[in-house]
């Protein structure tokens, strides 16, 4: 149980012989690449950089974000496998940007579990506890104490290539849980599990969490993950965090069209639509109509003093309803999920997703069908153009 | 009419019987020397010299009786002189070029690259090339008639080391030394205990191939050891062999290459099994 502090935290990877001299030769031709591509600089790629977090004791943190976002290298930072190219680093109140991983007090599951290989269960649990020679009654305690949490007492005496993916992914659980870690950090552990094995595992991590009550810093691609585990979630891209916040707050307030984007299942609308100011009113106007703001929105947009402006303007699919009148689509796929129909529609030259629920079947449209569909002002997200900010921040 | 299915078996057992004859053709070429060697050994000096023969002769304890007693050599202290040194070039080139694959596979360091490109490149030098000066250096350093020359220069073989690095990345995965790290191991714990019995296969497959290549090895033993009490069975057999006329006997020379070639083959039928897993790692997921 601990504090982890993150500030101004960077890596870079500087360049090996040769290959920086690829990549100038690269910017030389394509002089454009070079500004679209933030992460390679003179010094080398950048992976991350400007990360502040602080991280309460006994908080579960959820780092999410696209592949090469950065993320694993943040963890691996905290973990002390990757050195700190400049920033600090405080773990319990102690700078720790030079400490041995071995000496952080944490403990680190892996996505390929990264067991070894030929050793039992029992010594994969015990190897870390052995190294620290402690009393042998000792290290069986603790080792027979957390296969008992996680349920796999009976495979003690297994090796790793006799226990299915679930089944390893456990032991590496339990490898991490055995020394009682101030930090618990995890890189992408479900990942190589199948759909059904994932969501149970993450059923046991949340029981896990309440069971041994520390700090938990955890890495996903998959947002779905990050919004039913964390307390709270970090959103990155390129390097740069995007959003820190509750997994409601990052869901109903997404502070960009990126985070906008990456949250939520299916993905948000955008449509091109226009932002008008009328005195401290605000509307929408899309597709003809014009649709009037929450006084929550008019009243954050006003704070900022927000003009008339040509804006992206997002609605989750799960806000859509279908209406008489609003806006014109045409449906060009129907998916039939169960409680749900998703329809894919052609709406103001833009591909819509619409979440239709099943209580009554006769109303949903075909494919090929003309319909239109209507949201409330409240669940609107107004985003700049420009910026690609959300204009209510 | 005959049908497909019909059709599909015939075909199938002709395919199998032309593979077979061809995996028995390749049989036969690996042992039919060994047999020769056998059929040889057990005849005499004349009727070696009388032609070739494929059936074995009554000479067989005669000649291992001759070759045992021979007044030039003395063929268990030529056997325990090769055997310490090969067994010492093994066990010493398998771990340290375990041990290099390993810093160049697990480590991020400037430089790397020019540290294996060089290393390759040392694979292109032949021993007889830097012979003479090594055979020079050696005298210098008053290191003749020691084993020390045929040890640990052989530490040093870019082969072993490759086949160790490409072994290690079909099945070392940099995540377990990290896990190792976060568990409290130091990196040569993590090695010797970790990285090591992963390595057994390839580890058993370049034992044997160093065991063997040392064990046969003639050409630097021959310029550096002259005491009789150290020379090695490749010597001894070349002494043989030059005998004068009055006390050349083939059959000797015979029976002492198949003594010679059967702590040989003993190794290869004991890790018989690591090395076909150490030759096909990696092929299929394991």
């Amino acid at each position: 149980m601990a504090e982890v502090v993150l500030k101004n935290i960077k890596k870079v990877y500087p360049y090996v012989s040769g290959e920086h001299k690829k990549s100038k030769k690269k910017t030389k031709e394509e002089p454009d690449k070079k500004k679209v591509n933030l992460q390679i600089t003179d010094e080398g790629v950048v992976a991350v950089q400007e990360f502040n977090l602080d991280i309460a004791d006994k908080e579960f943190i959820v780092l999410v974000g696209p592949s090469g976002c950065g993320k694993s290298t943040t963890l691996r930072m905290i973990a002390g496998l990757e050195e700190i190219t400049s920033g600090e680093l405080l773990i319990d109140g102690k700078i720790v940007n030079s400490v041995a991983p071995k000496d952080r007090d944490i403990a680190m599951v892996f996505q390929n579990y990264a067991l070894y290989p030929h050793m039992t269960v029992y010594n994969n649990m015990a190897f870390s506890l052995k190294l620290k020679h402690l009393p042998k009654e000792e290290i069986d305690k603790k080792v027979r104490e957390a296969a008992e949490i996680l349920d796999i007492t009976q495979y003690l005496d297994r090796k790793p290539k006799a226990l299915s993916g679930g089944q390893r992914q456990r032991v590496a659980i339990g490898r991490a849980i055995v020394r009682a870690p101030k930090v618990m950090l995890m890189d992408e552990p479900l990942s190589n599990l199948d759909a059904k094995l994932r969501n149970e595992m993450r059923a046991e991590i949340i029981k896990l969490r309440e069971r041994i009550d520390t700090t938990f810093i955890y890495v996903t691609h998959d947002q779905t993950e990050a919004m039913t585990l964390g307390d709270r979630i970090v959103i990155m891209r390129d390097g740069y965090i995007q959003q820190i916040g509750t997994p409601q707050d990052v869901f109903n307030h997404p502070a960009n069209l990126f985070v906008a984007g990456f949250i939520g299942m299916p993905v948000m609308n955008f449509f091109d639509a226009k932002l008008e100011r009328e005195g401290s009113k605000y509307f929408v106007l899309l597709g003809g109509q014009k649709i009037e703001l929450s006084q929550e929105k008019e009243a954050r947009l006003l704070a900022n003093d927000v003009q008339s402006q040509e804006i992206t303007l997002g609605v989750r699919p799960e806000h859509t309803d279908l209406s008489d009148s609003g806006i014109k689509a045409t449906v060009d796929v129907s998916e039939m999920m169960g409680s749900s129909v998703h329809l894919h529609v052609t709406a103001e030259g833009k591909d819509v997703i619409m979440i239709v629920p099943t209580v009554d079947m006769n109303s949903i449209p075909a494919m090929g069908d003309k319909i239109y569909f209507n949201f409330v002002g409240k669940v609107a997200h107004i985003f700049s153009k420009e910026t690609e900010k959300n204009l209510e921040f | 009419m005959i049908s497909d299915n019909t059709k599909g078996k015939v075909k199938l057992t002709v395919l199998r019987i032309i593979v077979y004859a061809i995996l028995a053709f390749l049989v036969f070429l690996c042992l039919f020397f060994f047999y020769l060697m056998i059929v040889n050994s057990s005849r005499s000096n004349a009727q070696l010299a009388s032609g070739f023969t494929l059936l074995p002769k009554e000479n067989f304890f005669t000649n291992l009786k001759n070759a045992w007693n021979d007044a030039s050599i003395n063929i268990p202290r030529g056997m325990l002189n090769s055997l310490i040194i090969a067994l010492a070039t093994a066990v010493l080139t398998t771990y340290f070029s375990a041990l290099t694959a390993y810093g160049i596979h697990a480590y991020d360091f400037k430089g790397k690259r020019l540290v294996f490109t060089f290393i390759m490149a040392v694979m292109m030098i032949p021993a007889q090339v830097s012979a003479l000066g090594f055979v020079q250096m050696m005298n210098e350093l008053d290191l003749t008639n020691n084993y020390i020359p045929l040890i640990i220069p052989g530490i040093a073989a870019p082969v072993v080391f490759f086949y160790m690095k490409q072994y290690m990345e079909s099945v070392l995965p940099l995540d377990l030394i990290a896990a190792a790290r976060i568990d409290g191991s130091g990196e040569f714990h993590t090695f010797n205990f970790i990285v090591l019995p992963l390595l057994k296969p390839a580890i058993a497959v370049q034992m044997i191939f160093s065991f063997v290549s040392s064990w046969n090895n003639y050409f630097i033993p021959a310029l550096l050891l002259d005491k009789a009490e150290l020379k090695t069975v490749p010597i001894m057999i070349a002494q043989l062999r030059s005998a004068d006329y009055s006390k050349f006997d083939m059959g000797k020379v015979y029976m002492f290459i198949l003594l010679a070639i059967l702590p040989v083959l003993i190794t290869y039928i004991l890790l018989s099994k690591s090395i076909i897993k150490g030759v096909t790692a990696g092929s299929v997921k394991g």
